[in-house]
């Protein structure tokens, strides 16, 4: 299978706080990656690696390599082409001052898209993915920080599927959303698999065990163990910190 | 669709009209001076007694004080952008400045007012050349006293200049960039993650937020500006005058626009403290 991230030799230091620890693994084309760990574990510094948004932190420091269809990111000119390849869902809504329409209208017209009939399509086709057309296809000029928690989760979800990423991180996407609205995004993400590779930060070990074709289980910044989900879920996997943490004996 | 009165809508409407109030008043009062000037020529008849002829250096200070503490905000508007978006916070100019401003900031804008007026009334010798005072003697009515417009070319117009811009430039920088620090880093990091430029996270999502602020900032400071020059002729009635009438005016007109700016500077935060209760904080 070909692989669409390989990671190698990853090191990110925030001062003296090491945040991930040589870590090497790839990530396959068109797969689920489930993420699993506890807090600090350095989970979010990964997504954050991947689209190039430790930049920001001025504290940060980062070693290793980073491929993205084999091209190094880090050598990439073009650094807002790479962020449209990559959709990123952040833990908490960030609904952008604007009106819904707008919100995912955004990275397309930054990107350069001024038809409004492809546009309309392109914010229908993602409201629709992010299942949140039906609640807001009546007031699409209200403002987007207007809507509830969770329906502005979904508006964050359909902003990041507006570029048409070729990755799309999600950062434990369910925090805000009720139990019913999260199953009906993971049959979407179920169905976005056949078209992008999706990396699934999650804190419930149960929602990974649903989607992730494999899973990768980080702890205080070293990769402890990578593999199919079967096996990580399985009774026997690899590492006993795996099972430990699968089965909550600790985190 | 629902109706467009949404808060953004609401604020550029806002921006707008106060873009154009702004625009008609640096238009305007030169072109009125001028008039009035024709018009004075024209009619030897109309001495200083007037009303026109008052109102024509009157109009013609203000027209002064308002485009060189305009100029001042735009300068440290652009100053506190540059400071705040694209040098990095350990970067020493960046240190130097902030340091140089807090302390400017944190000066009362009366010891300004001190300082210019230190300037203007210790040497009557000096005012004399420049024209900006004819001489005591000269003082019994209102025509001997002469507009006292700021002279062009002169070193005390060139130190009024100074002054305001010591006086402006650093409160616009301070709060200038504590309303670009009020746009919530999610924001930000959220509309990089989609791929925009630093450009585009300015122009479409950190100004929209910020300007009301700015603005609220920039009449602030030009209140400020006024309320100096007010003091300044107030003095110059009490200590040179018996009150002729026209410097009363000019008194009373600085001191009531400085009032005007700083109640137009409330209403604006109180309103962009509102407004910005819901784009910075998503409601969870």
């Amino acid at each position: 299978m070909k692989n669409k991230i390989e990671i190698s030799d990853l090191q990110v230091h925030y001062r003296d706080t090491s945040a991930l620890n040589k870590v090497s693994f790839d990530v396959h084309e068109n797969e689920i990656l489930g993420i699993i760990g506890p807090a600090q574990s350095g989970k979010t510094t990964l997504l954050k690696v991947i689209n190039r948004t430790l930049e920001f932190v001025p504290e940060a420091s980062m070693d290793g390599t980073v491929k993205l269809d084999g091209v190094d990111i880090s050598t990439m000119g073009d650094i807002y082409g790479l962020r449209r390849r990559i959709g990123m869902v952040l833990p908490l809504p960030v609904g952008l001052p604007l009106s819904i329409y707008d919100n995912v209208a955004f990275a397309p017209r930054a990107a350069g898209l001024r038809s409004k009939s492809q546009l309309d399509e392109l914010v229908e086709r993602c409201l629709q993915q992010a299942a949140l057309w039906d609640e807001v296809k009546d007031r699409l000029s209200t403002l987007g920080t207007k809507l509830s928690g969770g329906q502005q989760q979904r508006l964050t979800i359909a902003r990041a599927l507006s570029h048409q990423p070729e990755v799309l991180c999600l950062d434990e996407f369910s925090i805000a959303i009720d139990p019913v609205t999260t199953m009906r995004i993971e049959e979407v993400l179920k169905t976005l698999q056949k078209e992008m590779t999706i990396l699934l930060v999650t804190n419930l070990v149960q929602q990974a065990k649903r989607l992730a074709t494999r899973t990768a289980f980080f702890l205080n910044g070293d990769l402890i163990e990578i593999d199919s989900t079967d096996v990580i879920f399985s009774d026997t996997p690899a590492q006993q910190a795996t099972y430990d943490y699968i089965n909550g004996t600790f985190g | 669709m629902n109706v467009m009165t949404t808060c953004a809508l609401r604020k550029q409407k806002l921006v707008s009209q106060i873009i154009t109030f702004i625009f008609i008043g640096i238009v305007g009062a030169p072109i009125s001076g001028v008039l009035q000037k024709t018009y004075a020529a024209d009619t030897e008849a109309a001495s200083a007694a007037t009303p026109l002829n008052t109102l024509s250096p009157l109009l013609d200070d203000l027209y002064t004080v308002l485009s060189i503490s305009f100029v001042a905000i735009l300068f440290g508007i652009a100053c506190a952008f540059y400071l705040q978006e694209w040098l990095p916070q350990t970067n020493w100019v960046r240190r130097f400045i902030e340091s140089v401003v807090a302390i400017l900031g944190g000066v009362p804008s009366i010891f300004y007012g001190i300082l210019a007026i230190g300037i203007f009334f210790t040497d009557a010798g000096t005012l004399k050349t420049v024209g900006i005072v004819r001489g005591p003697q000269d003082i019994g009515d209102g025509s001997a006293l002469g507009p006292l417009s700021f002279q062009y070319d002169t070193p005390v117009f060139y130190i009024v200049v100074l002054t305001f811009i010591l006086m402006v430039t650093p409160m616009t920088i301070k709060t200038t960039q504590a309303a670009l620090r009020s746009v919530a880093t999610p924001i930000r990091e959220a509309t990089y993650a989609l791929g925009a430029s630093h450009w585009q996270v300015l122009r479409r999502q950190v100004i929209p937020i910020a300007l009301t602020r700015i603005l609220a900032t920039g009449c602030r400071a030009m209140s400020s500006a006024l309320a100096t020059v007010a003091l300044i002729f107030g003095i110059y009635i009490w200590q040179y005058t018996n009150g002729p009438r026209e410097m009363s005016n000019r008194f009373i007109l600085f001191l009531s626009g400085a009032l005007f700016l700083s109640i137009f500077s409330s209403v604006l935060i109180k309103l962009c403290a509102s407004a910005s209760a819901d784009p910075t904080h998503p409601t969870r």
